[in-house]
């Protein structure tokens, strides 16, 4: 008992900026059903495990499988077999039919910055940030199916049913800023990935810890934020709350001694603050005519061709990416962004079965501007320094060509880059074999548990230690594996 | 590094021999190998082993053990090694995490050995067989034998007349035990809100309050129960909680996240078998083998929804064979979904822990689990037709053989005609053609683009604004003299149609015969969105194929069509205006013939053809037309099967998903799970629950794959099975006080939590199974009733200060747990409330979304959805549930996830569940009607205010209340009342 009320004590005041939402559930789960289901079963709940070097983490996920080798991963070996038939020397099984002739990059490569990495044209825009980033070039997956690995990189598990790594993010850390959720994703506009929101779900953590999804363009960005009715007046909307309070306030007087009714009292003062942050922190119009440029905003009502075209996605990413730095000065802990929609047609995502450089061409310009505008502007705000860019996607694309102009999944090697908040810039860890087929190194590849657990290091939390009872098992993100990647740090 | 540490042995065994300090062991011993290395060896190395280092940590060999810094060298005070397996008070030993802390003596040998300098002998490394390793230990409490305990008979008690049941005497004693006492009874408003929430979901109406709290018979109370118990509400109820523990939803989940149209038979299957209390051993053994034990009746399908309930990977399953790496993985995750729903809702056991390594804490190996996948090796989840009547299949074949006959004779006897009719009749029918295309409106329909194959796809599609209840799809032949065809022309002779991507109505196998004119109309059973049309085999039209059409409507339930608001899309289209564009399918236009100049026309025919074939082949032509038509119309009325979605080993392929025929696949013993390195084939198995109890199955090689689920039936619920008696009704216990005897519900092993109340557990668990005490074995109705009617659950849940010191967690029930509604409730409380809640029970599933983009990825759009749609107004449990985009209102409000087992709904307070209350469209719409309705019922303020709240909190407002409300609705109106007394902490939470 007496350490109980100890560690709400410091939990409270801790500089960690608890006395979040994240914690009032936890202690309500602990009020619940101490020591069992759903509890954080290290003792040291809502502590950091070590000094941490980061504070918040975006996470741009390209949905559909973004081609390594045409994007980060610079084959010359590609380029000069090309067209001839490909061999890999041992039998591959490929998804669909894309094992033809090896295939070049429809871009060129060339080197950028001191530590001379290659980028292809497509992703030109980061060429200026190469020395903070640090590129993952032998990730390897499980499955060539989207939906499975897609949760493998979103939730540590190639099925449903666990939560999404900012989930626990936000469940271990809370937010710095209790007006805002702490896990926020901005999925690409055009439809959900593989999944839908469950590749963000709390699963067996808390609502609370579940990502809240922004559409920018939507008429209500964030669902129920306000009321969407003519008989709701902001006056009518205040003295309602007030009147709420006090009912609410006598219901829980007269039953004593039961926190959650003191903590429901308090979630209408946080509702209605975030009813005043989260427009703010959506609002791009205090943002300089510069910053805009640089996002790639300039074109302020510009209309686009049906068909997928690059300046349509520097737009729609930058603006994501412009939102995403807003919410992460503002103290959000995670912020997610998706590039790519579900499989329909026309095709609007990184699943380049047919014409590789048809849709990669525009999704790769779009994201590297917002992507490069983003590390930028954290750079000279001071924030990149505490804030992890991580850039992924479900699997890479094979060597060899599918039909004449695309690529088949390759589940075997990808490339995950990541760059600030304690990143070794600069450099890349990992190499893919000669065509890019499969890690260099078959025995120690990456896999998303290291990325993971290199995550949570870099938080301050060790992923051996961050576990959640459930069903009887002591869940983690990264399931019994997991290193952290010290190479990179 | 090491030089240092082999001085300090050498210095520690020197003064070991030289001294003989170490009184109990002689100089011969070996502290390491006789005392240290047993140790290690039987309680460490399972999981800190070079080939499993749990923590990054092996012991096998001292390299591995001395580089982590675990042991400080002599100095035991400081090697973290012992802290970790030393107990400090309440606080368990983090080490070994597997099993019972470490004996003292064993800690003590330890810190010993370690103060000497820790000797291992040069190059000693323990061997490790995780096989022969591996002892099961039963010893544990959920694999004991359930014995029925005596009810303790209190004698002295003070409380003595506090005990009303047997219930009650178990929790009593333990009350006592721990210095308590019970508290006192609820108030009636309290009790008949509480229970009606527990067994209906539902909130008492103010009637039944009033009536209840006037109500002075002695067993008012237990007619409540009684009443309650009687309600088909309860059923809803309850069906909810099982839902929620076998994973139901009506899409499929992952990629693409299909629709199951026929998910929902299973759902209303579990409701009726909570109202109609049907024993729980058939309730589980229908779930698990109904087909086999229950044969012949619908309910042995149906059960067989529980098998599909899961998540289901379209992508993994229809685009990628069983003969790739990918599509085996995907089958060896599906199956993995069916061992782990079985296992987890029957038995509470973990059994999935054991797909990569024998489970680390409970007696199952990964022999168990694999043989627990062969029992489901040849079932797949699809749709499986549960009401067929083998007399109407025989029907069906009959009558198409006989439409078959009667066509091949009318062919030779046109034939004829044809042949000696010469030009007088082909002249007469030139001018019935004529006639025909002057009667009919130019707006003929719409028509594909020609194929030169007869076996391309066409489709045309309607679609909708918003799904709407559509009760009958009607299709309208077009008609064109294009190459004498006339009626019926462009009519697909195969095709199938398919409403919100699924197909409805399959005549995909056989040649459909051109209805010509007659409608073809297809019943339906759920909200469309979407309907397409795919023809798979075309009309042939001259010396190519097409599919033409010239209406589809779509008729509500009052027989409106209402197709003509949606829009029409096609793979292609000729679009040829006036007489053919895509929009004419839906413009009310299509050709019935009629006409009295056709009639003299036809008449002119009709004698020509007496001349030609005489009266005897005139009678024969129109008894064999007579024939056709009548098969036909038979046919069209025969029943189709009803079908619900469950485990299934015959269905129609999609792609790479094939059904087995009862084909078991091979279950391959896969080595940490993977599915790319299998090793030997291993045949149905159950969990052995005590040694000695055999494993695999004894079944005669050739044997229908159902036979193995049936044995497993019959062993889950057999009575010498302790975990499906004590798992059920500790689930029962947890819904009504807010927490099970073992707050664990899905987990007796040794992970699990701890029982407050073992005998109570083992008591309720036999009285459940054999009966007494006024329980049917397996009634859940009885159970019910005697729990809510013990003095236990009628309890205060009101603060006490000696209570909150010795217990604060309420383990022992020295109060009654107020509980937070859930999602369903809510939702049900606000229709409910506002008067507009529609009891219908049953049938497909509505949406809270509307539904796009079906023919890929359906799109679910909740925001996009408007709440004044009525047919949203039903429970809860009828919704539709989407897997991968589950309802926003009801997540926020800590739903069930349907891509996992929930035994136990979290309960969270967030500032999105406030706005979510105060803001939803829902919430406001409600609000809305809710006001409506109280204005058209009164004039006087103050009225209003009182029926506001009496409908919403069950009574009046007090005075001061009135005061306030009074004052807000003044200034803001009756809606903005209603929005807050939604939010109020009194209308979701219940004492």
């Amino acid at each position: 008992m007496a350490i109980d009320l100890l560690r709400r004590k410091f939990l409270f005041e801790s500089a960690w900026g608890f006395g979040s939402l994240a914690l009032m559930d936890l202690l309500n789960l602990e009020n619940r059903a101490s020591g069992s289901e759903g509890t954080r079963q290290d003792a040291t709940s809502g502590i950091l495990h070590h000094p941490p070097r980061a504070k918040r983490v975006v996470q741009l996920f390209m949905a559909g499988a973004a081609s390594h080798i045409d994007l980060f991963d610079h084959k010359p070996a590609l380029e000069k077999h090309h067209g001839e038939p490909s061999d890999f020397g041992e039998k591959v099984e490929a998804f669909q039919n894309g094992l033809g002739p090896w295939m070049k990059s429809p871009f060129q490569f060339r080197p950028y910055g001191a530590s001379g990495k290659m980028l292809s044209d497509a992703v030109a825009d980061l060429g200026c940030c190469v020395d903070d980033m640090a590129f993952i070039h032998n990730m390897t997956g499980k499955t060539g199916v989207h939906s499975q690995a897609t949760y493998l990189q979103a939730t540590g598990f190639q099925r449903p049913g666990f939560p999404g790594v900012g989930s626990w993010v936000s469940y271990a850390l809370g937010s710095e800023n209790e007006n805002l959720p702490a896990f926020v994703v901005l999925p690409d506009h055009r439809g959900f990935a593989s999944n839908g929101p469950k590749n963000w779900g709390s699963a067996f953590l808390p609502t609370s810890s579940q990502g809240t999804t922004i559409f920018p363009q939507r008429e209500r960005p964030i669902r129920d934020l306000f009321p969407k009715s003519e008989l709701v007046t902001p006056a009518s909307h205040a003295q309602g709350l007030k009147l709420l309070d006090k009912l609410n306030r006598d219901f829980a007087t007269t039953r004593e001694g039961d926190e959650r009714l003191e903590s429901r009292l308090r979630t209408y003062e946080l509702a209605a603050k975030m009813q005043l942050s989260a427009p703010e922190a959506l609002d791009l119009s205090s943002e300089s005519a510069h910053i805009m440029k640089m996002y790639g905003l300039d074109r302020a009502g510009a209309e686009y061709p049906e068909t997928i075209n690059v300046p349509e996605e520097i737009e729609y990413f930058g603006r994501k990416c412009l939102i995403a730095r807003r919410l992460l000065e503002r103290g959000v802990r995670y912020v997610q962004i998706w590039s790519g929609n579900d499989n329909s047609f026309p095709r609007r995502n990184w699943d380049s079965h047919e014409d590789l450089k048809r849709e990669h061409g525009p999704l790769a310009r779009g994201m590297a501007r917002g992507a490069s505008a983003l590390i930028q502007d954290l750079k000279q705000r001071g924030l990149l320094d505490d804030t992890i860019v991580l850039w992924t996607t479900e699997f890479g694309r094979m060597p060899s060509t599918q039909g004449s102009t695309g690529r088949d999944h390759n589940p075997h090697v990808f490339t995950n880059w990541l760059c600030g908040g304690g990143i070794r810039g600069g450099m890349s860890h990992g190499e893919s074999d000669q065509w890019g087929f499969k890690p260099l190194d078959r025995e120690n590849p990456t896999q998303v548990y290291d990325i993971h657990a290199t995550l949570l290091y870099l938080l301050g939390l060790n992923h051996l230690k961050l576990t959640v009872r459930h069903n009887g098992i002591d869940r983690r993100l990264t399931d019994v594996h997991g290193h952290v990647i010290g190479e990179i740090i | 590094m090491m030089a240092k540490f082999r001085l300090q042995i050498l210095i520690a065994m020197l003064f070991l021999c030289s001294c003989g300090i170490a009184s109990s062991y002689g100089l011969d011993d070996d502290i390491f190998l006789d005392r240290v290395a047993p140790i290690l060896q039987t309680r460490c190395l399972e999981c800190h082993r070079t080939d499993s280092a749990k923590g990054d940590f092996s012991l096998q060999d001292a390299t591995g053990f001395f580089e982590e810094g675990y042991v400080e060298r002599g100095d035991s005070a400081n090697s973290h090694l012992i802290e970790l397996i030393s107990s400090q008070g309440d606080h368990r030993a983090e080490m070994p995490k597997n099993g019972a802390p470490l004996a003292a003596d064993q800690i003590e040998t330890i810190q010993l050995w370690i103060d000497m300098g820790a000797p291992w002998p040069e190059g000693y490394k323990f061997t490790y067989d995780a096989k022969a390793e591996r002892t099961l230990d039963y010893n544990w409490w959920s694999f004991q034998k359930i014995v029925k305990p005596t009810a303790p008979s209190l004698v002295g008690s003070p409380n003595r007349q506090w005990v009303r049941t047997p219930v009650d005497a178990f929790v009593l004693e333990k009350l006592e035990s721990n210095g308590l006492s019970p508290s006192q009874e609820a108030d009636r408003r309290t009790l008949i809100r509480r229970l009606t929430y527990d067994l209906t979901g539902l909130p008492p109406t103010v009637a039944e309050i009033e009536a209840f709290e006037r109500d002075k018979s002695e067993d008012a109370y237990e007619q409540l129960v009684d009443r309650l118990l009687d309600s088909p509400r309860y059923g809803e109820r309850w069906a909810r909680h099982w839902l929620d523990v076998v994973k139901y939803a009506d899409t499929c989940g992952y990629d693409k996240d299909k629709l199951r149209p026929n998910a929902w038979p299973y759902r209303d299957y579990v409701i009726r078998a909570f109202n109609d209390d049907k024993p729980y051993r058939q309730f589980v053994q229908e779930q698990i083998a109904g087909d086999v034990l229950f044969p012949g009746t619908e309910d042995g399908v149906l059960g067989l929804g529980f098998i599909a309930a899961g998540p289901w990977d379209f992508i993994g399953h229809v685009e990628v064979s069983e003969s790739k790496l990918d599509g085996r993985i995907a089958r060896n995750l599906d199956r993995d979904d069916m061992v782990s729903n079985t296992f987890n809702s029957f038995c509470s056991l973990t059994v999935q822990c054991a797909r990569c390594h024998d489970h680390k804490f409970d007696p199952i190996t990964q022999d168990h689990y694999y043989g627990l996948q062969a029992i489901f090796a040849a079932v797949d989840r699809a749709d499986r037709v549960y009401a067929v009547d083998p007399k109407i299949e025989l029907q069906r074949d009959a009558l198409k053989h006989e439409i078959a006959n009667a066509q091949k004779s009318l062919a030779q006897l046109n034939e004829q005609i044809n042949r000696s009719g010469g030009q007088a009749l082909v002249k007469l029918r030139a001018r019935i053609a004529a006639v025909k295309v002057d009667s009919k409106k130019p707006e003929f329909g719409y028509h594909s683009k020609v194929e030169a194959r007869q076996d391309s796809q066409k489709w045309v599609e309607i679609e909708l604004a918003q799904a709407t209840v559509v009760k009958q799809i009607v299709l309208h032949g077009a008609h064109d003299e294009f190459n004498n065809i006339g009626a019926g022309f462009g009519f697909p002779v195969r095709f199938r149609v398919e409403v919100n991507g699924s197909t409805i109505f399959d005549q995909e196998e056989v040649d459909f015969p051109n209805p010509q004119q007659t409608p073809i109309a297809i019943p339906v059973s759920q909200p469309l969105k979407s309907v397409r049309l795919v023809a798979t085999k075309l009309a042939k039209r001259s010396q190519d194929y097409h599919l033409a059409m010239a209406e589809i409507e779509l008729l509500n339930a009052r027989g409106e069509n209402i197709a003509g608001t949606g829009k029409v899309t096609a793979l292609d289209s000729i679009e040829a205006p006036i007489r053919w564009r895509k929009s004419n399918l839906v413009d009310g236009i299509w050709y019935e013939p009629n006409g009295a100049t056709l009639k003299e026309l036809q008449a002119d025919v009709e004698s020509l053809v007496l001349n030609l074939i005489g009266k005897s082949g005139v009678e024969q032509k129109s008894s064999l037309e007579n024939r056709i038509s009548k098969s036909r119309k038979s046919l069209a009325q025969l029943p189709d099967g009803k079908k619900v979605y469950a485990a299934a080993t015959e269905f129609k392929s999609q792609g790479n998903f094939k059904a087995t025929q009862g084909q078991p696949r091979p279950v391959y013993f896969l080595p940490r799970g993977e599915v790319a390195y299998p090793g030997s084939i291993l045949k149905p198995g159950i969990v052995p629950l005590a040694a000695g109890e055999a494993s695999v199955m004894k079944i005669k090689p050739g044997e229908n794959e159902s036979v193995a689920r049936a044995k497993l039936a019959l062993w889950l619920t057999d009575e010498s099975n302790p975990l499906l008696w004590r798992s059920v009704v500790n689930r029962i216990w947890h819904y009504h006080f807010g927490r099970g005897i073992v707050d664990t519900p899905n987990d007796f092993g040794r992970m699990g939590g701890e029982r407050s109340h073992p005998e109570l557990l083992d008591w309720l668990a036999a009285t459940f199974r054999d009966g007494g005490e006024s329980v049917s074995a397996g009634s859940f109705k009885n159970i019910h009733r005697l729990i809510v009617t013990s003095s236990v659950y009628r309890q205060s849940s009101s603060y006490s200060g000696k209570g909150m010191t010795v217990d604060s967690g309420n383990r022992f029930l020295w109060r009654m747990n107020r509980r937070r509604l859930s999602a369903e409730e809510i939702r049900d409380s606000i229709l409910h409330a506002s008067g507009l809640l529609n009891l219908e029970m049953g049938g497909a599933g509505y949406f809270l979304f509307q539904l796009e983009k079906t023919e890929h990825s359906p799109h679910y759009e909740y925001h996009k959805f408007d709440h004044t749609d009525s047919d949203s107004y039903r429970r809860s449990i009828y919704r539709f549930i989407v897997r991968s985009q589950p309802d926003p209102f009801m997540t926020t409000l800590d739903c069930a996830d349907s891509s996992q087992s929930t035994p136990a709904r979290n309960e969270t307070q967030t500032p999105l569940q406030s706005l979510t209350m105060l803001n939803s469209d829902f919430s406001l719409v409600m609000a809305e009607k809710f006001a409506n309705r109280i204005e058209s019922e009164t004039a006087d303020r103050s009225v209003k205010i009182q029926k506001v709240v009496r409908r919403s909190l069950g009574r009046y407002p007090t005075d001061l209340e009135l005061i306030m409300m009074d004052d807000f609705v003044q200034q803001h109106g009756l809606v903005n009342l209603i929005r807050i007394v939604f939010n109020l902490s009194e209308f979701v939470f219940i004492d």
